[in-house]
């Protein structure tokens, strides 16, 4: 299985070791009373982690001092290959130009346990028991915008234990107390001012017990975390090096198309003119599988072609008659029908909304999305007697695993996954569907590694697209200009329903317990009287997946566009209104109140040129922001510039939180601007970017970010600047032409940006 | 079929309309030039033939025969020396995924090689590619470096 050399990598920082066994003597640490995890390290301490000896899981150090950090998060963009090593390297005491970073192979150690639980791990001090239980399934995955959150604690006391270890191998080898010795870049120092590397000490250091959990830096002390960190996987990116899914070259692997069923739920049933395929130019096989039919060939382009050129019979599932007038149909009865669930309901709304209070109403909706990964969908697989090997830019590689053991029937244990560079991610990178394509294609020519794409054609068509949904409000707000009653019905397919059914099967919600339905929809901060949400359920065959924010994509844009409508009915200014509702959030009302800052809120624009601002608090983190657009014609705009702050608390690289404040309000303008997919005939319509357009330069505003300074755990930010993008803007179009915008996206409704 | 690429003659064997994009990526290995759409939408695939910014996903390699090929793989200057646009989106930490990058330097490089000094309006016009993540930001900032870097290395080899 070694791989094609001729392939020149002078640039890569990573190492990428397809196999090799435990080298090196590492025998692992921990600290008192965590022996579940000295073993899952012991196993793992070689694959892929370089020469020299583990400290733990995560570092490796070989004698010529390069230190191997393990990350074993998925890096799609969100700089986690830099930012969870910041964390080990503050504690460490090592230069961050000094480490190598590689993605281990999944285990139990590398549990994401805050992804399920929410709350705060020290796998250090000891795991609760139903994190001992995550860890024990193994829930290896990237997603949620949790892997600072799971690691901020868990990378530190890595790095402070492991630096422990080395001050007492070094003070073993001179004859002094641990307490006489310091660690600094690199090196053990004692009162003599003798030094030893890590390299030298590492082996030593590897077979120490540290008993007692060292005390973490504290945050005046910190060199490295909340400092502009350059990103450890950026030049390899601007070289072309980067090795992403699609790029995987190895020997004598063959490459794979696949054609899905045209039709939601539908099955392809025969090839009509499979002979004649074969006989095309390169094509090595053509095979029909549950997941659709695929032509092997010796080249993508060539396999493509052929794909295309099949004549395949179908089966369409008795879904034909799925369109989107149906769905908008279907919604707005579930939207009249007595809901599903009520997860709030505070006060008594019925009364106060037959109240004296002035009574708005609205509802709001938005279209199905695709997630439109750059990269489309793809995974290369070899399988051998009683084994495989993956190789795939994957969320979730025990997902991976399962999804090749459903197929094949191989045991998890013996399926390696090399996770490559994600090009986009976004939430459809965490499905199992095109790691159980590639597994059926492979096991059609056993021994071959087979590189299964879908094009983006079938990528588009084959997505697990953010539901569409239907939103009704009814509010009563008072003449002191309080919100007397919020009544809030949502109308979607389950997300967590669709999703984990697929994802993790085990763990799959009932739609009434989907909590994501009403994220950002419920706990709003604003002060309200009486308040309810509620929620009914969509049932079709149609797919749904996590998309980048999940629930708050299209929870943030509903309430903090309605908030904005009930301000109007109290005849305040849309901040001021917010504001007033915020005595009891302080977080919330000084990220509002720096964005306005930030934006000059109170200064009047120039003609021609207004504003919108957006609050909304997702993934553990509150951002606001105000979007600057000016009116060129009638529906005709340019979005000059957004005023982004954010609350995450203690925040880890600012380099890289600024990007992504910046990247998830250009993704959420994309929604707002284009997205749509529609269905007609039980079919998606849209196959391209040219029918499924994007933000591109020209459109795109200048974002200024502000990050506050918060003592608070750490938030997520890999999607909380999403969600207030749509809001910001369609607030800003509110104030520009008197007209209030309910459906996205906005080309649909005639608008033009420029 | 022969194919100047990066300097080097390169002889192919394939059909005269498979696109230089597969030839590149699956012929040659040459991985660095990326496929997004297949229909010359979103330019991940671009490189630079005969000095002009070339979506090669449509490009049938019969087209680019007799051209010079410059991909993301042959612009550095040396071993160690990296291009003024590729040190310039370090300094700017443009990539997030990355997956795009090739092809949005590939096209930065084609603009400043025709206009040394360009616009917001220029970018804007020159830069169509589609980036998912939304690096457009530190994109523009990054050309601007770059065609600063470039006009101080020009000034400093005039001054030679």
């Amino acid at each position: 299985m070694a791989k094609d050399n001729s392939k020149k990598r002078k640039w890569t920082r990573r190492a990428f070791i397809i196999t090799g066994g435990l080298a090196g003597t590492g025998l692992v640490v921990g600290v008192a009373g965590n022996l579940y995890m000295n073993k899952a390290v012991k196993k793992y301490s070689g694959i892929g982690m370089g020469e020299g000896s583990s400290l733990n899981a995560w570092i490796r150090i070989a004698p010529d001092n390069t230190v191997t950090l393990a990350v074993p998060r998925a890096e799609m963009g969100q700089g986690i290959y830099t930012a969870l090593p910041m964390l080990i390297a503050e504690e460490l005491e090592i230069d961050m130009n000094s480490i190598e970073v590689i993605h281990p192979q999944p285990d139990k150690p590398y549990t994401n346990t805050f992804l399920v639980t929410q709350k705060e791990p020290n796998a250090f001090k000891g795991y609760t028991m139903m994190e001992k239980v995550y860890t024990f399934i193994g829930i290896v995955g990237t997603g949620g915008s949790t892997s600072v959150p799971d690691g901020f604690n868990n990378m530190r006391y890595a790095g402070a234990t492991a630096r422990e270890m080395l001050k007492k191998a070094a003070a073993d080898k001179w004859g002094v107390a641990v307490a006489e010795c310091r660690a600094e870049k690199g090196y053990i120092i004692n009162a003599k001012n003798e030094r030893l590397s890590y390299g030298e000490l590492a082996e030593a250091a590897s077979s120490i017990k540290i008993k007692d959990l060292p005390e973490l830096k504290k945050k005046e002390d910190w060199t490295i975390i909340q400092k502009p960190i350059q990103r450890v996987d950026i030049p390899e990116k601007v070289t072309g090096d980067a090795e992403f899914g699609l790029d995987v070259r190895l020997k004598d692997m063959l490459y794979a198309a696949v054609r899905h069923p045209a039709t939601i739920g539908g099955k392809i049933t025969g090839i009509n003119n499979q002979i004649d395929i074969e006989g095309m130019r390169g094509v090595k096989k053509v095979v029909l599988t549950d997941f659709g039919a695929a032509v092997i060939a010796d080249n993508t382009w060539r396999a493509k072609n052929a794909a295309l050129a099949l004549d395949l019979a179908e089966d369409d599932g008795g879904n034909t008659g799925i369109s989107s007038a149906s769905i908008a149909q279907q919604l707005t009865d579930i939207l009249a029908a007595k809901p599903l669930a009520t997860p709030e309901d505070e006060g008594d709304v019925n009364t106060a909304l037959s109240g004296s209070g002035k009574v708005i109403e609205a509802r709001y909706d938005v279209p199905y999305l695709a997630h439109a990964t750059m990269e489309p969908m793809n995974c290369t697989v070899q399988i051998e007697e009683g084994k495989a090997a993956v190789w795939v830019g994957h969320q979730a590689p025990f997902v991976v695993q399962n999804a090749v053991n459903e197929i094949s029937g191989i045991d998890q244990s013996a399926i390696l996954v090399h996770t490559t560079y994600l090009g986009g991610g976004f939430g459809r990178r965490a499905e199992p569907d095109f790691v159980k394509a590639a597994t059926a294609i492979a096991q059609s020519m056993p021994g071959t590694p087979i590189q299964t794409v879908f094009t983006r054609e079938e990528d588009m068509r084959n997505d697990m697209y953010r539901p569409a949904v239907a939103s009704q409000f009814k509010a009563a707000v008072n003449e002191k200009g309080e919100i007397e009653a919020w009544d809030n019905m949502i109308a979607l397919q389950s997300v967590s329903n669709s999703s984990m059914s697929r994802v993790m099967p085990s763990m799959a919600v009932k739609p009434k317990d989907d909590i994501a339905t009403t994220e950002g929809a419920m706990h709003l901060p604003y002060h309200m009287n009486n308040r309810r949400v509620a929620f009914g359920q969509l049932d079709l065959p149609i797919q749904v997946g996590y998309w980048r924010s999940v629930g708050s994509s299209q929870n943030g844009f509903f309430t903090e566009c309605f908030m904005d409508e009930c301000a109007e009915a109290a005849g305040k200014d849309p901040y001021e209104f917010r504001r007033s509702k915020l005595d009891k959030h302080p977080r919330f009302k000084a990220v509002l109140d720096k964005a306005a800052e930030m934006s000059n809120w109170k200064t009047p624009l120039p003609e021609n040129k207004f504003r919108g601002i957006a609050l909304h608090k997702s993934f553990g983190s509150i951002v606001a922001e105000v979007a600057e657009i000016t009116k060129l014609g009638d529906k005709e705009f340019s979005i000059d510039n957004y005023y982004c702050a954010i609350d995450c608390g203690q925040y880890v690289n600012p380099n890289t939180i600024e990007a992504q404040m910046q990247g998830g309000i250009v993704f959420g303008l994309s929604a707002a601007l284009y997205g749509e997919i529609t269905w007609n005939n039980g079919q998606v319509e849209q196959y391209n970017f040219p029918q499924y357009d994007m933000v591109r330069m020209n459109v795109s505003p200048t974002v200024a970010v502000h990050i506050m300074e918060v003592d608070e755990y750490p938030g997520g930010v890999g999607e909380p600047g999403t969600p207030p993008a749509a809001p910001a803007l369609v607030n800003a179009l509110a104030a520009a032409t008197g007209v209030r915008e309910r459906s996205l996206p906005l080309a649909k409704q005639g608008y033009r940006f420029v | 079929m022969e194919l100047n690429i990066n300097g080097k003659n390169v002889t192919v064997e394939v059909e005269d309309t498979m696109p230089l994009l597969w030839v590149l990526r699956d012929e040659l290995n040459m991985t660095g030039t990326k496929y997004g759409c297949g229909v010359s939408a979103c330019g991940a695939c671009s490189v630079m033939l005969d000095g002009v910014a070339t979506r090669t996903c449509i490009l049938p390699v019969a087209a680019a025969v007799g051209k010079p090929i410059k991909t993301i793989e042959g612009i550095a200057d040396g071993e160690n020396q990296l291009s003024a646009v590729q040190r310039a989106w370090i300094e700017h930490q443009v990539p997030q995924c990355g997956y795009c990058q090739s092809g949005m330097i590939m096209a930065a490089e084609a603009l400043l090689d025709n206009n040394p000094d360009p616009s917001d309006e220029d970018i804007d016009k020159a830069m169509t590619n589609i980036c998912r993540c939304g690096t457009y930001q530190r994109v523009r900032s990054a050309i601007k470096g770059a065609a600063k870097m470039r006009a101080g290395e020009n000034s400093l080899l005039s001054s030679l």
